[in-house]
């Protein structure tokens, strides 16, 4: 028997090509474009956190959130949703500080497990 | 730190004489006697993992102790001072330790550790150290002796380390037995007893019930030591304190060793605490430290090392239950999937999706993990079997020694079998249901009874959908569960091998979890594995979790092998989890179809633009359409999906060596079946979700496929071939490596059916030898051996030590005249080898007609064949022997010369023809067929008996009869006659006793009347008289029509590279399909390596054994010492003036082990 996975099915480029009438220069797939329109308002509040103003074209912000996408992006396949890659990337910055010697998990144990012969 | 992991560490028997230890490790067992019992103590020993030494031993007041404490690498420190609770289990001085270890139901309330020292006592009173003990006058030589001797130790000085040291030097073998020499006895001890303290209860009841060997063992060293330490003034006090940090390691153990073998540790808490004090009292007298008892403290540091519970709550039958779910678990046996036709398997496969498609709405976690294969057990069955082992030899090897080494071999393998578990989660925990048990707790019980039976209820629709053709499970037992968190805990570690669930019954419910407790976890750097430390032994485990990427479009069964189970082909144990959910239809069909038209836009979006679209959408829109469609028209079978994740486990004992095997692993699925395996990050989460229960590391890599190619993963594919109870030959070398036994009385003894057994192969191929091996393995074990050898080189298996005296070689080119007389080759049927009554006495005619109609037959065919073949094929010659034949009585006296008689008195004709048969008498190999057989000659009570025709040139059957030589004229005939002979030898003597017959070269009977008529008795007398009968031949015709029969039981077929014909009748004996590409197989066996030097150590046979499995194997008999040497049957070049002056066949018994 031939058989063969579904996966192809789900790694199709889904690409944002413009709006009816325009086609953009650039095709990036359309969670890049969700993406970045949440990490714009997120620089925004970094920025006001820091500044306390809020500007009208937030162009630093713009542009870090286009960098963070491309970044996140890059990393994202298929098979590593975006949310992963971002959970991984926040994760390491965290342990990367001790990446070089062992950590002590807690152990996992069992012991108030309680055991039946029977079902009833 | 890698744990010593050498085989040489565990077997202590390589301590002087003294196999006591070891026999301890049986714990009961010891009286008795001498080989064979000592053959099952010494197993468990065998079998036990030397534990890495532990640094805490320091005795600090500088006895001779100190240096064997600073033997073991001064490693971890900080780990838990060897958790290795002292065999004797004085160790609760320490006392219970609070908290933690309570669930394990301990029976004595675990505070055993009181009684050992007590019971210690009296046992150990007969043993000579003992007696220089009490010789040592020390005050504390009195009753009081054997605790005080155990609070002893205790007193070794002001920072006394805990107990192992201190209990394992007691353990030591006998060579402890000078006290004074203890210092170097941790050396060597400390790996045993804390092997013993490890988990086995068996071996925990040596030290104490075991009457002679362990007791006195451990007492005399403390006892020794108490000498010593009574010159030095303790310093008591902290005694308690050192110990604390240890003590709650050992209680579980504690309990869960001490319990089963010491039923008397019924104290309790509160005398057992007493106890000790009063037991301490006393020694500290003497040095006067103390003024009075010291009740111990409360340990003052915990352990502060952090842990976390499982998920899972209760184990109730066979459902588990964690805070929001229930699951349900299910074993699944193994199925054959080697060598069968394709058909069957792609049926299988349909079968187990069909099963698959039915659980469609659930959660399914399957799981498979290796057991270890109980190499003691096997060893008590083989031992069992065999009540009259052959004696021993002087100065060779016993059958003890045979079996131990045996046992080291396989050890030395890593042979471990494959388990596979399934869970269904089929339902969430109603908050009521979670309230009702969070009150029980408080009333001590679980999970409620109506939360309990609406659950069964719910199961019961699993058990049929499961229960039946493909899958076959059965539900999960509890322990078998146990184990399965335990092994998903301990994931890739070696596990406990006394805990193996098939052998032993003394685990306490709760126990093998509670060892899950000593299992520590630790990232490692740049997290590639995950570290995992047992405490109890030390051993150390890196893992590294992979997980199933993307996979290409697989063929199953034609192309590829099943994608789970391919990973079996390496040596070392994987595990697999797959976590997945089942869709059914109607969800599978909408998930597809959101996709479909995501893509059917992004067409259309391509269009309204005006830019070609990349034509992999429209092949995708297509595959969705078809999907889609096969999904709505199609049976659940077609229409269901299987979304999840599938990982695969893979350890190592250090992270290089962990790595390494995981490159490998992702290496040889890429290639081959081009599936890429990935390795992600968050390795500690991903070793988490092995186990059951626990959540889902969400690391992406989610497959979707259908069911079918799920069940075509088939990860309990398995190769076992052979019986469990018999002799070890081999390993199986298809894709996965499992012992292969053979016992070939098994077919008749168990399975009733004949013990015929057939080795079909080229010259060169390896019949003699495994022949030859066969033999001297089944005259080991006391079965009464003939070979028949004509090329001569089993001859010289009657000059191994081991069978030198019982054993005898028959060479038929010296032997008298009359050996070989054709008519008393066949034995007469006696009245009682049948039934009583009417239709016994029916068959006994039967059988006695036959036994002259045979008769007849050969003396016929011997005639043929001792005339010139001009003569022979002439029409008169045949009639004249058919008359004369007919005259002389066929019965056993009757011998040629009475033939050659009757010939002279026909007619002319007959005279000529016996003056020609006259003639050929002139020849003196000729005279073994005249006359009578001389007495004795078959009698002999040897185990062993080789038959050869030394100096005999075998004619080559492909040449006509007219251009052999007059000697291989003669050698036809006499290997028909030396055939028989060999087996008319198993026809005396009692019915039942287990006779083993090797017939080599018996293609030479193909097309003679006589000769298929032989091999049919012989067949169908096997039974009856308990006979395996060996064959070997390089043409299976004759023994085909045999296999139709049924007359055959097992077959091995070696290399067959030339000739089709007999290639294709191999395969139709071992009942494989034809014409799928198993020729190529069969060529390929015993492949050689071209760039090596060496000759090939091993033989490759694929063998089909008496239910009907077919498997490759290798034989691999290289444990025996000296066997192969023997065999050798190749010339070999001039001694080299290296070590090696045999050939290479020698080194096998080093490397195989390695090669493995």
């Amino acid at each position: 028997m031939r058989l063969r996975t579904d996966d192809d099915i789900y790694r199709a480029r889904l690409l944002y090509l413009g709006p009816p009438g325009y086609t953009l220069p650039v095709h990036l797939p359309y969670a890049q474009y969700g993406l970045f329109a949440v990490l714009v308002p997120f620089f925004m509040f970094i920025h006001y956190l820091f500044t306390m103003e809020i500007e009208i074209f937030p162009a630093w912000e713009i542009a870090l959130a286009m960098v963070t996408t491309s970044f996140i992006f890059r990393h994202v396949d298929p098979d590593r949703p975006a949310r992963i890659v971002i959970r991984t990337a926040l994760t390491d910055w965290r342990r990367r500080q001790e990446s070089s010697e062992e950590r002590r998990d807690p152990s996992l144990v069992a012991t108030k497990v309680r055991i039946r012969q029977e079902l009833l | 730190m890698t744990t010593p992991s050498h085989p040489g560490g565990h077997y202590r028997e390589s301590d002087p004489s003294d196999g006591r230890p070891g026999t301890a490790g049986n714990g009961p067992t010891p009286s008795g006697a001498g080989e064979k019992n000592t053959t099952p103590g010494s197993a468990p020993l065998v079998v036990f993992r030397a534990p890495r030494a532990h640094p805490a031993h320091a005795s600090p007041n500088g006895r001779s102790y100190t240096p064997a404490h600073a033997a073991p690498p001064g490693g971890p420190s900080g780990t838990p001072p060897a958790p290795h609770s002292p065999s004797t289990g004085e160790f609760p001085l320490v006392d219970p330790p609070t908290g933690g270890f309570p669930r394990v139901e301990s029976p004595s309330g675990g505070f055993p550790f009181i009684d050992p020292p007590v019971r210690r006592t009296p046992s150990g009173v007969n043993h000579p150290p003992q007696n220089a003990l009490t010789s040592s006058g020390n005050g504390a030589a009195s009753p009081p002796a054997a605790p005080q001797s155990d609070s002893s130790p205790q007193y070794r000085g002001p920072k006394w380390n805990p107990t192992p040291s201190e209990w394992n030097t007691p353990s030591a073998p006998a060579p402890a037995s000078e006290p004074a020499t203890t210092p170097t006895q941790p050396a060597v001890p400390p790996p045993i007893p804390q092997e013993q303290s490890r988990l086995g209860q068996v071996l925990t009841g040596t030290p104490a019930p075991a009457p002679a060997a362990p007791a006195p063992t451990p007492t005399p060293p403390q006892r020794g030591e108490l000498k010593p330490y009574v010159s030095h003034p303790p310093a008591t006090p902290q005694r308690p304190r050192t110990v604390e940090p240890t003590n709650f390691v050992h209680p579980p153990a504690q309990t869960t060793r001490s319990r089963p073998a010491l039923p008397q540790q019924s104290s309790t808490p509160a005398k057992a605490v007493p106890a000790p004090e009063a037991t301490q009292a006393t020694p500290h007298k003497p040095p006067g430290n103390q003024k009075k008892p010291v009740k111990p403290r409360p340990p003052r540091f915990k352990d502060r090392a952090p842990r976390q519970e499982l998920a899972i709550t209760e184990i109730a039958g066979h459902l588990t239950f964690t805070a929001n779910t229930v699951t349900a678990w299910y074993w699944l046996p193994e199925v054959r999937w080697a060598f069968r036709p394709d058909s069957e398997r792609e049926n299988l496969i349909i079968a187990i999706a069909e099963q698959y498609a039915g659980l469609a709405g659930f959660r399914l976690h399957l799981r498979r993990t290796t057991r270890p294969f109980p190499i003691d057990e096997w060893a008590r069955t083989i031992a069992a079997n065999t009540p009259n082992p052959l004696p021993p030899a002087p100065g060779a090897p016993t059958w003890a020694d045979h079996l131990i080494s045996a046992q080291r071999h396989l050890l030395a393998a890593n042979a471990s079998e494959g388990q596979t578990y399934l869970g269904i989660t089929f339902a969430r925990r109603t908050f009521r249901d979670v309230l009702a048990e969070r009150f029980n707790h408080l009333r001590g019980k679980g999970t409620s009874e109506k939360e309990r039976a609406r659950n069964a209820r719910l199961v019961e629709q699993f058990d049929e959908i499961l229960g039946s053709f493909g899958v076959r499970a059965r539900r999960a037992t509890p322990h078998e569960l146990e184990w399965l968190i335990y092994r998903s805990v301990a994931l890739g570690m070696s596990p406990p091998t006394h805990l193996s669930p098939v052998s032993d019954g003394h685990w306490e419910s709760g126990d093998l979890l509670a060892l899950t407790e000593h299992i520590e976890r630790y990232r490692t750097p740049y997290g590639s594995t995950v570290k995992l430390v047992n405490r109890l032994t030390g051993e150390e485990r890196h893992v590294c979790v992979l997980t199933v990427g993307r996979m290409e479009p697989l063929e199953i069964p034609e192309v590829h092998e099943p994608w789970l189970h391919f990973h079996e082909r390496l040596p070392w144990p994987m595990e697999l989890s797959s976590r997945v959910d089942v869709l059914g239809p109607g969800d599978a069909f909408r998930n597809l179809e959101h996709r479909l038209r995501m893509i059917r836009s992004q067409q259309r979006d391509y269009q309204e633009h005006g830019i070609d679209a990349p034509p992999e959408l429209e092949r995708l829109a297509q595959r969705a359409l078809r999907v889609g469609d096969e999904m709505t028209t199609g049976l659940p079978l077609d229409a269901s999906r299987i979304h999840g994740w599938h990982r695969l486990a893979v350890s190592g004992r250090t992270r290089e060596e962990c790595l390494e095997r995981a490159r490998r692993v992702i290496k040889m699925y890429s290639r081959d079946m081009r599936i890429s395996l990935q390795h992600p990050k968050n390795q500690d989460l991903l070793v988490r979700e092995f186990i059951p229960g626990e959540p889902v590391a969400n690391t992406g890599y989610l497959r979707r496929m259908p069911v079918r190619l799920f069940a075509a993963a088939l990860p309990q594919a398995a190769s076992i071939v052979g019986d469990r109870r018999g002799d070890l030959i081999g390993r199986t070398a298809g894709t996965s490596r499992r012992p292969v036994f053979l016992d070939l009385h098994f077919p008749t003894e168990v399975r009733e059916r004949s013990g015929l057994a057939v080795f079909v192969a080229e010259p060169g191929g390896g019949k003699s030898t495994l022949i030859g091996a066969l033999g001297y393995l089944a005259a080991r074990r006391g079965v009464q051996v003939t070979l028949l050898d004509p090329s001569g080189p089993l001859a010289r298996l009657c000059q191994m030590p081991e069978l030198r005296p019982y054993s005898r070689v028959l060479n038929l080119t010296g032997s008298e005249h009359g050996t070989l007389a054709p008519y008393a080759l066949i034995p007469t049927p006696q009245r009682s080898h049948f039934p009583e009554g009417r239709t016994g006495d029916r068959e006994y005619e039967i059988a006695l007609s036959n036994a002259r109609a045979e008769r007849r037959m050969l003396v016929q065919d011997i005639c043929s064949m001792l005339v010139p073949p001009q003569v022979a094929r002439e029409a008169r010659t045949a009639t004249l022997l058919r008359h004369a034949v007919r005259q002389v009585p066929a019965e056993e006296t009757s011998t040629l010369d009475d033939l050659i008689q009757t010939l002279s008195s026909i007619d002319d004709d007959g005279r000529e023809l016996a003056n020609l048969l006259l003639d050929t008498a002139e020849m003196p190999l000729a005279l073994l067929f005249f006359g009578q057989p001389p007495e004795g000659a078959l009698g002999d009570d040897a185990a062993l008996t080789v038959i050869t025709m030394a100096g005999l040139r075998l004619p080559d059957l492909r040449i006509e009869r007219e251009y052999w030589s007059a000697e291989e004229q003669l050698a036809l005939p006499m290997l028909h006659t030396a055939h028989r002979l060999a087996v008319r030898r198993c026809y005396g003597g009692d019915m039942r006793r287990r006779k083993l017959v090797g017939l080599d070269e018996a293609h030479f009977m193909e097309g003679w009347r006589s000769g298929r008529s032989f091999l049919v008795r012989l067949a169908r007398d096997s039974r009856k008289w308990n006979l395996a009968a060996l064959v070997a031949s390089q043409n299976p015709r004759d023994i085909l029509g045999l296999d139709v029969q049924n007359l055959v039981s097992t077959v091995f077929v070696g290399r067959i590279a030339e000739d089709h014909e007999i290639a294709a009748d191999a395969l139709r004996m071992l009942r494989v399909p034809r014409g799928v590409g198993y020729e190529q197989t069969l060529a390929t066996l015993s492949a050689v390596d071209p760039s090596s030097q060496n000759r090939l150590p091993y033989r490759e046979f694929v063998m089909r054994d008496v239910d009907g499995r077919v498997q490759r194997i290798r034989v691999d008999i290289s444990y025996v010492p000296g066997l192969l040497e023997h065999l050798d049957t190749t010339p070999t070049p001039q001694p080299r003036n290296d070590s090696n002056a045999i050939a290479p066949i020698a080194t096998p018994s080093p490397s195989a082990p390695a090669e493995v």
